[in-house]
């Protein structure tokens, strides 16, 4: 009893503090970062919506991240439950392009509005600086002779560092199938293989390489960018003869659905973000290139490069070698998995020790109420799903049913919306039956 | 040396004035406070609070962000101890044996050594860190996809020989988890495997959705099954701290040894706590007196793990200080921290900003012992929960085991899967299989499959790199000695 009074008197106190805090319609944009916190489209996200908050362009800015499969499960999301939403928008960028390829993803990215492409990094390639290959032109000369000597590392398969190695071993005239490349998890992952000599030469964005650079623990061979990079010594890929060139591009888009004015009006808001003092200053802090394109020219940008993307994936998935992977391995697996179940099987069965007798009308009683929660999850929201999951829980488990028990199921599963969802913003579903 | 430790006075000095303490503080308040609600990992709770700290002055900030960081991780801890959902993959094995005592009518003593563990691994691995940091990032550097791989065999070697009372059961438990553990994108290729075209499928099933269901969804299952029991009661009777004499003789060693496993694993450029507690599991069981008792409660199950879960925790600042390179997700909430005050780690950074690293180091230093001042006295409050009756804690679990499934991509999917994983904890615990394995192949079999396929990208195909190389050569070596020794035991 105690319990439930403290329960409702916390309750109340998080109600209190967290309401007011409740967004109100009309001035609050959302942008939704399709990517763990911590990441480069994480990272973007929460430094706009500090930028438009500073500049006064909008009352508040709220940052979700919905995280997956290199930004497409965000994307299906932001494009279906965000639509014709004004004040919504998605970022984006190369890697989401090549992870559309890559997973051959249902939704792409010409299901979005396309607003602007904000900022970049231009991707360097580095050796060890005890490394032989002085130039890009020795490394490739290695390459054509013996393509499996050279082992590239950079950050997850099918990103833009294995994209701008592709694109390098084309226009080298070596089959990008037979390139090695070691795909780690991050470019910072890469770029420690790379100071321990673990891989012959290492890709990734001019940022993670910046200090080692510095400290001349690393050579850098060359740089993507088109033009040099001014203040930079590094050679661009077109002056080593490879005429490629790319940036890790960050943009951001709007749903499907919106008017054209508020489009206009959204690009005005993003282009006095860019212009901001506070902007600025984020760019030079963190090192990113202002690559700013907006509107219609941004969005031929984005056709072009997924078709650029699109090519190469069908190289890779052209007839030739099976591409590398553990497809074997595992047939193996499953089949010592098989026979370690049959072993089991067969192990002689130990007398269980007395065990408590079973009942399977609770354990009956406990799944019927997992099933309703799953249903409904959606139409109710999770209070009320919650309060059934609760309820069905605490019977099943052998609480006495008394009028209490439903109220505090209520309660219970109130508190923890108030908690995650009002206090913290980790948004849990409302209900979509409910008006308004 | 002598240097370091007079800068590390210095940072001290600066950093220990009152104002100063009540940032801290108020940052493992908040910290706890987030942290402990299951489904916020540390990373998740650190970029949530991220933004109380910006108002501050940069030292200040620093400090109130230790607070928040060790708060957030203890958090964590408490959540897995008490109601076995573990908020990030670093504390699975910590509600191993923490939720075992838990039921027991231990959770105090789980709690309170795993408060001290960290504690004492967190201040002598901070100071590890200050007397080691830059020379230790050049030699983890030496360590490469080969190394992590043997690293990841002996994981396993550790950990099989020591968790089921049959091998074979136990061992089909562990390859049911690697192939849960494979579904999702190849790493190398980046074909899909067993997503039977869900997109939700293509990151492969997140560990601490397997855990949660395993833990604690189908344990609710069975105790609906099989009856609940009265509530355990609680045993706070115990000596100083809520710990026995027999706790404390039990749990320092297992503290230290933690530490001394954490720390050099945590600095290597790989990423992640899961093979240092593990690793720590795997020699708390067999080093223990008490073998009988893991897998029903064992403090040295809780004391070690939770120990080398915080000492790998400062071993991941050894590469973020020195090479600017976060291994985990909360080291890269923690770099945008950083970049955030100005600070930017990197090579340089121990040369050019001295006093901001030591400055750092006093911060973390000051944040282990504020939290375990502060939690300490908090052990008792939390340990009531656990004297909650069965059928009201359950229900509780069950509902935040769903918050956490949901808020991984805010999906009723992720419930779904939530469910359909429990069935199958369920399904195994009738035919008497057992579910840690299950886990622990989840855990480790990506990654000790990414290890592999990367050695073998790098060798071009040749098996000899595991045999070439010396240290990976060497780490197998012990791995194979583990295992033979262990089938061996079982045969006496």
């Amino acid at each position: 009893m105690r319990l439930t009074r403290t329960l409702a008197g916390a309750a109340a106190l998080l109600l209190a503090v967290a309401l007011p805090a409740a967004p109100q319609a009309g001035d609050v944009l959302t942008i939704v970062a399709p990517a763990a916190p911590g990441g480069g489209w994480d990272q973007l996200a929460r430094t706009m919506a500090r930028a438009i908050e500073q500049a006064g362009l909008a009352r508040r800015v709220q940052v979700q991240n919905l995280p997956g499969a290199a930004g497409t499960i965000g994307l299906a999301r932001f494009v279906t439950a965000q639509r014709g939403d004004p004040d919504a928008m998605l970022v984006t960028g190369l890697v989401m392009v090549g992870g559309i390829v890559a997973n051959r993803a249902p939704v792409t990215l010409d299901r979005t509005t396309p607003l602007a492409r904000l900022v970049g990094e231009y991707e360097v390639l580095a050796v060890p600086v005890e490394s032989p290959y002085r130039t890009l032109g020795q490394l490739l000369d290695t390459l054509r002779a013996r393509p499996g000597a050279i082992s590239w590392g950079g950050g997850s398969a099918g990103g833009s560092d294995q994209i701008l190695v592709d694109l390098i071993a084309q226009h080298a005239g070596v089959d990008p199938r037979r390139t090695n490349y070691v795909a780690f998890s991050g470019g910072g992952e890469a770029v420690t293989a790379l100071l321990g000599a673990q891989v012959t030469v290492g890709v990734s964005g001019y940022g993670e390489f910046e200090s080692h650079l510095t400290s001349g623990r690393l050579r850098a061979l060359a740089i993507s960018s088109r033009e040099r990079v001014p203040g930079l010594d590094i050679a661009t890929l077109r002056e080593s003869g490879v005429p490629v060139d790319l940036a890790n591009w960050r943009g951001i888009v709007a749903p499907p659905g919106i008017r054209p004015a508020r489009r206009t009006e959204l690009i005005a808001l993003l282009d006095s973000m860019q212009r901001s003092a506070g902007w600025r200053a984020e760019l030079e802090r963190r090192g990113w290139s202002d690559l700013w394109l907006a509107g219609d020219a941004f969005a031929r940008f984005l056709s072009a490069e997924a078709t650029r993307v699109q090519a190469l994936d069908d190289v890779r998935r052209g007839d030739g070698p099976p591409p590398r992977g553990t497809g074997s391995i595992y047939g193996r697996l499953t089949l010592i998995g098989l026979v370690l179940a049959a072993a089991v099987a067969f192990v002689r069965r130990r007398p269980a020790a007395a065990e408590p007798r079973a009942a399977p009308s609770r354990l009956g009683l406990l799944t019927l109420g997992m099933l309703l929660h799953l249903v409904l999850l959606q139409p109710l929201g999770f209070v009320a799903a919650g309060a059934v999951l609760v309820f069905v829980g605490a019977a099943a488990l052998g609480a006495r049913l008394r009028w209490r028990l439903p109220v505090a199921a209520l309660v219970a599963s109130a508190l923890v919306w108030v908690l995650f969802d009002v206090a913290l913003g980790v948004s849990l579903p409302r209900g979509t039956l409910w008006p308004g | 040396m002598m240097g370091s430790l007079g800068a590390l006075a210095d940072g001290l000095a600066i950093a220990a004035t009152p104002a100063h303490l009540v940032f801290a503080t108020l940052g493992a308040l908040l910290g706890t406070a987030v942290g402990v609600l299951p489904g916020l990992g540390p990373a998740m709770t650190i970029s949530l609070l991220l933004p109380v700290t910006f108002g501050l002055a940069p030292t200040a900030a620093l400090i109130m962000l230790a607070g928040i960081y060790y708060g957030a991780m203890y958090g964590g801890s408490t959540t897995s101890i008490l109601l076995n959902v573990p908020g990030e993959s670093s504390t699975i094995v910590t509600a191993i044996e923490g939720h075992a005592m838990a039921r027991r009518g231990r959770a105090g003593a789980a709690l309170a050594t795993s408060a001290l563990g960290s504690f004492v691994a967190g201040i002598l691995t901070t100071l590890a860190l200050a007397l080691s940091g830059p020379w230790l990032a050049a030699v983890a550097l030496r360590f490469g996809p080969p190394e992590y791989f043997a690293l990841a065999v002996l994981a396993f070697a550790a950990v099989v020989s020591v968790t089921s009372a049959s091998l074979a059961r136990g061992l089909t438990s562990l390859f049911l988890g690697m192939l849960l553990g494979m579904i999702g994108i190849d790493p190398v290729s980046g074909e899909a495997r067993f997503t039977f075209g869900v997109a939700q499928l293509l990151d492969g099933v997140d560990v601490v959705l397997v855990a949660i269901a395993f833990f604690a969804v189908s344990e609710t299952l069975w105790l609906a099954w099989r009856g609940t029991g009265p509530a355990p009661a609680p045993q706070l009777a115990g000596g100083r701290l809520a710990l026995t004499r027999d706790d404390w003789r039990r749990s320092w060693p297992a503290w230290l040894r933690g530490s001394v496993i954490g720390f050099p694993l945590g600095a290597l450029p790989v990423g992640g706590a899961e093979l240092p507690t593990l690793l720590s599991y795997g020699v708390e069981r067999r080093l223990s007196r008490h073998g009988d008792e893991f897998g029903h409660g064992a403090i040295e199950g809780v004391a070690g793990p939770e120990a080398a879960n915080n000492a790998s925790a400062a071993g991941t600042m050894v590469p973020l200080l020195a090479l600017g390179v976060p291994m985990t997700a909360t080291a890269a909430v923690l770099l945008a921290a950083f970049q955030q005050f100005g600070l930017r780690p990197g090579p340089l950074l121990f040369e050019e900003q001295p006093e901001v690293v030591w400055g750092l180091i006093a911060s973390f230093l000051i944040g282990n012992v504020i939290l375990v001042a502060l939690n300490l006295p908090l052990v008792r409050l939390w340990a009531r929960l656990a004297s909650i009756p069965p059928s009201a804690l359950y229900p509780g679990i069950l509902l935040l085991a769903t918050v956490s499934a949901y808020s991984i991509h805010r999906s009723p999917l992720d419930v779904l899967f939530l469910y359909l994983l429990a069935a199958l904890g369920l399904a195994l615990r009738g035919m008497r299989l057992p579910v840690v394995p299950v886990v622990i192949g989840v855990l480790l079999g990506p990654i000790a499959e990414q290890q592999l396929q990367r050695s073998l990208t790098i060798s071009d195909g040749n098996w000899g790199i595991f045999a070439t190389r010396p240290w990976a050569a060497c780490i197998l070596a012990v791995a194979a000695a583990l295992l033979l020794t262990a089938l061996r035991r079982r045969r006496a």
